[in-house]
């Protein structure tokens, strides 16, 4: 348990949490944010990995793209709601 | 009836104050603004954790005094070149991702500081050797990560170390070994009957890293011969 939440935390406060939400403040399309965020995730974890896919572990790629994904919504959602364009 | 003309409450204003756009700030100066409250923001944050990073934090809780004193009697604390690893050094990992998890996962000893799980010399005894796996499984799984922070097979010279540990450290990139496979109690006591529990250790790891088996491996006998029977019958057909 504290092994996942170690990881959310790892990945909230990284590359798919803070760039995730910075991608998805660029846009009004909940899709497109969601998307860009989880491509951040994916990518986070493949650098880490140092662009091996046999070193990736499975838990925490499926984390750090769910935490991306939920970070570009929640940017874009800060867009809808805190800008007029 | 509702009263639509009723004033919102503290929060309800709060909310909408903080979603409203401004009128009298520039997008500069509101950059500017966002930009070193986020330096101050993350300066702060980076050394709060730092300071958690320190030997004076590691070991203010009354239940790391023994850890503590068994360290101060290793080379990892007093040696010939004057370089000192602490705990933090070994026990917490330098790449951002990990150190936060290692931070987070760390609220365990928070808790069992608070519970007194290993508060006496018996109970610490008793929870040794657990402890120690749980740090050799770390360290195992991440190749030895923190003792690669200063040593490194690449950085290490055979021909002025002692003959043994040339001739180990060689067994060891030949075998594809890892630091903690044979440097377990490097700064703490080591428990009674460590070998055995790192064996397990090893062996634990070796299971979850295998392969899994083939879905037609452990596909259900009777399916098998339901489709062997309707190959048959087909082949026969034709």
């Amino acid at each position: 348990m504290l092994n996942l939440l170690g990881t959310i935390a790892g990945n909230v406060l990284s590359l798919p949490g803070i760039l995730g939400l910075a991608l998805g403040m660029t846009t009004r399309n909940l899709l497109l944010a969601s998307i860009m965020g989880a491509v951040v995730g994916f990518a986070e974890s493949l650098i880490f990995a140092g662009f091996d896919m046999s070193n990736v572990e499975m838990l925490e790629l499926v984390i750090s793209i769910g935490v991306g994904l939920l970070a570009g919504a929640l940017g874009c959602a800060i867009r809808i709601k805190g800008t007029t364009v | 009836m509702t009263d639509n003309n009723s004033r919102p409450g503290f929060f309800r204003r709060i909310w909408n104050w903080f979603w409203t756009p401004t009128a009298v700030l520039s997008t500069g100066f509101v950059l500017i603004i966002g930009f070193l409250a986020g330096i101050m923001f993350w300066g702060g944050f980076h050394w709060s954790m730092e300071m958690t990073n320190t030997e004076e934090f590691c070991t203010g809780c009354h239940t790391m005094e023994t850890n503590l004193g068994e360290y101060r009697e290793t080379v990892h604390y007093n040696n010939h070149s004057g370089v000192r690893a602490i705990c933090s050094d070994c026990h917490v990992p330098k790449e951002w991702n990990h150190k936060v998890k290692a931070k987070v996962m760390a609220v365990k000893d928070v808790y069992h500081e608070l519970m007194g799980t290993i508060d006496t010399a018996a109970k610490y005894e008793d929870h040794r050797l657990k402890m120690a796996s749980q740090t050799w499984k770390k360290m195992k799984q991440s190749d030895s990560r923190e003792c690669r922070n200063c040593h490194n097979f690449e950085y290490m010279d055979f021909t002025i170390q002692e003959t043994r540990a040339a001739k180990e450290h060689q067994r060891a990139i030949d075998n594809n070994m890892t630091c903690i496979d044979c440097h377990q109690g490097i700064a703490h006591r080591l428990p009674e009957g460590y070998l055995d529990e790192y064996k397990r250790v090893v062996d634990e790891l070796a299971m979850e890293e295998a392969p899994k088996p083939l879905e037609t491996a452990s596909a259900n006998t009777d399916t098998v011969r339901s489709y062997l029977k309707q190959s048959t019958q087909k082949t026969s057909g034709d």
